[in-house]
């Protein structure tokens, strides 16, 4: 896989998941908790994971998917499964 | 690990004790190979002119409803996700259709067999993305991506 840098990746997973849950991407904050703040629900979320698996051709493990809260910690283990 | 294909076939007495749907929405007649490697199934509707649909849809004219191949690929959907989470599928859990994105092809009508394969493109305890390709005498019909929730009715109030 060409090697992009995770600036540019953040920038991707974040529109991504505006397209998703249909908020405007200035709305969305790093920190902003989907659930709570942002409402979004576990069909989105199985969709935002099912896109990024789909986009940067990586496999999200199940059981790490309850500890995603936030955009940020989206960008964390994408980073983290990215650079196994 | 090639080659390990099961050459499964369903009849419709395990396809019933399996789909929550009965008759008269039951559309799969079938399950004609899975492949739990592959996270994959062909399942088989055989259109006919006794399905009670096409009194309507539509008189003298006999389509398929669009909406119900979908309904068929969703219960295909749930027949591949039995054999691949036989734990969950034995607690009998609601399935719900969470977002499809379809397109239809060709017109499907009486006299048609319609060969309907899911594959699991992601799959997890409480959900899956399905893609699904619905074809007739190897021709492509529809296509769908089909986004569903899987939840024990004893879950109900949580998140």
């Amino acid at each position: 896989m060409a090697k992009k840098d995770f600036a540019e990746i953040r920038k991707e997973v974040k529109a991504l998941v505006s397209e998703i849950t249909e908020i405007p991407e200035g709305e969305l904050k790093d920190e902003s908790r989907f659930t709570e703040d942002l409402g979004v629900d576990s069909m989105m979320a199985l969709e935002i994971v099912a896109s990024i698996e789909k986009k940067y051709k990586v496999v999200i493990p199940e059981e790490k998917i309850p500890t995603v809260r936030s955009l940020q910690n989206v960008y964390e283990l994408l980073e983290e499964i990215m650079r196994k | 690990m090639e080659g390990n294909k099961m050459e499964t076939y369903w009849d419709i007495n395990k396809i019933q004790e399996i789909l929550p749907q009965k008759y008269p929405f039951l559309f799969v007649d079938s399950v004609l190979e899975l492949d739990n490697k592959s996270k994959k199934a062909v399942c088989l509707k055989n259109v006919t002119i006794n399905d009670y649909f096409f009194e309507g849809h539509f008189p003298g004219n006999p389509i398929m409803p669009g909406v119900l191949i979908i309904e068929a690929m969703a219960q295909s959907s749930i027949l591949l996700y039995t054999a691949l989470r036989p734990e969950i599928a034995r607690k009998k859990p609601d399935f719900y259709l969470g977002k499809v994105e379809a397109k239809f092809k060709k017109p499907v009508t009486a006299g048609d067999q319609l060969i309907i394969e899911v594959c699991g493109e992601k799959l997890m305890d409480k959900g899956g993305v399905i893609k699904a390709v619905a074809k007739v005498r190897g021709q492509v019909v529809s296509e769908a991506e089909i986004l569903f929730g899987v939840k024990l009715k004893n879950e109900n109030n949580k998140k």
